[in-house]
């Protein structure tokens, strides 16, 4: 970015870029995104229900 | 446009994220709240003791969830007007609508661990506009369109938990928040503990199996979401031959914006506005002859559920009468002709 960009002034402390990832911004929108796309809770195939003392799962 | 998706859209690539995606989001939190439940679990009681419980008359169970269909096809007023006299289980999102209609399921389900969100369905005592601004998941979605006046409906179903709660048994997960457990207590209302599964319990190592060493609560396979859990509480707690699922739609009518589906700023955060066609799967349901869509989430929901039901000795009967729920094992029909068989 610093490439393009050229400011005009000199700032008062260091700017530090805190993207360590090298992750775009569309990236983490998505990675952000995903987090939240889940159901409500797991599913487990071919089981239906473990009592846990006199088994019959 | 083609009658299902293809495996390769956008939409069906999350599917088969969705499990993963799920644990993720989810399983950190769940089991924090198993653990801070502990204490109230071990004064409690055991779903193990709602087997000993009689739940209606007959082989026969009912399912209410809180799809779009269910006020739709005036599913209480049907299931009243038969005196149908089998059991009725009821998710906790549709708990307001059969309080509302004069029904006391059988039994509540809850298993999603959200903090804010689920209290909802049971009245949020602490609920404020700062929340309500904050989070406007209700308001958009075909669920309940009455949570669009939020305050409102809010004291409502405070107040008919606070007065119906004792007569109601749920069924609450251990993974619930302590706002939901705070409230189910609070109402009265009679509380069976379980634990969702979260991996094979036969496995070394397990998750699930831990767990139940720790609370020593039984472990059920819910299904990715509460509707598909009720139906496992109708199947393996009470053992009910005939299950019928309403409101289990799984999807949304065609007319819809997608805007008012549950994960709309997810999807245009991933997808785009202009790509949001690939993400939504548009499905065409034979027995209705009409076309619904749904996103990853439901679409992953129906796809543990036909497993679920593939799994079972029982007869599950989709009486949804709208979405997408249908395929082998499942008898797609309406409801009246269920309560009339």
């Amino acid at each position: 970015m610093s490439d393009f960009l050229k400011g005009n002034f000199t700032t008062e402390n260091d700017v530090v870029d805190t993207n360590s990832t090298g992750e775009s911004l569309e990236q983490r929108f998505e990675r952000e995104a995903l987090k939240k796309l889940g159901g409500s809770i797991a599913f487990v195939a071919k089981k239906e229900v473990h009592w846990g003392d006199e088994d019959e799962s | 446009m083609n009658e299902s998706p293809d495996v390769n859209s956008l939409g069906m690539q999350l599917v088969a994220q969705m499990s993963d995606i799920t644990r993720d989001r989810i399983q950190a939190l769940a089991l924090e709240n198993a653990h801070n439940n502990l204490s109230k679990i071990q004064e409690g009681v055991s779903l193990k003791a709602l087997r000993e419980e009689t739940a209606g008359m007959g082989d026969k169970a009912i399912i209410i969830a809180a799809g779009p269909s269910l006020k739709r096809k005036h599913v209480a007023e049907q299931i009243i007007a038969a005196n149908y006299q089998g059991a009725i289980i009821a998710t906790e999102s549709s708990m307001l609508y059969c309080l509302r209609q004069g029904i006391i399921p059988d039994l509540v389900v809850t298993v999603d661990p959200h903090p804010k969100r689920i209290v909802r369905w049971f009245g949020d005592p602490n609920l404020t506009e700062a929340d309500l601004r904050a989070d406007d998941y209700f308001e958009r979605q075909d669920l309940d369109t009455s949570f669009s006046e939020a305050l409102r409906t809010n004291d409502e179903i405070l107040e008919l938990l606070n007065k119906y709660g004792p007569q109601i048994k749920i069924a609450v997960s251990s993974s619930s928040a302590n706002t939901v457990v705070s409230r189910a207590h609070q109402s009265g209302m009679q509380v069976y503990w379980w634990n969702p599964m979260y991996d094979d319990p036969d496995q070394e190592n397990s998750i699930t199996r831990a767990l139940q060493t720790e609370n020593n609560l039984p472990c059920v396979n819910a299904g990715g979401n509460v509707g598909s859990a009720a139906w496992m509480m109708a199947n393996a707690v009470w053992k009910k031959q005939r299950i019928a699922v309403t409101g289990m739609d799984f999807g949304y009518y065609a007319e819809t914006p997608y805007r008012n589906t549950q994960y709309y700023y997810e999807a245009l955060a991933l997808a785009g506005e202009e790509r949001l066609d690939e993400l939504y799967m548009h499905i065409f349901n034979p027995y209705l002859k009409k076309w619904f869509y749904t996103d990853p989430a439901y679409m992953w929901y129906r796809e543990c559920f036909l497993q679920m039901a593939a799994f079972t000795n029982n007869q599950t009967f989709n009486c949804t009468e709208g979405g997408i729920l249908f395929g082998d094992n499942i008898t797609f029909t309406d409801l009246s002709t269920f309560l009339s068989a």
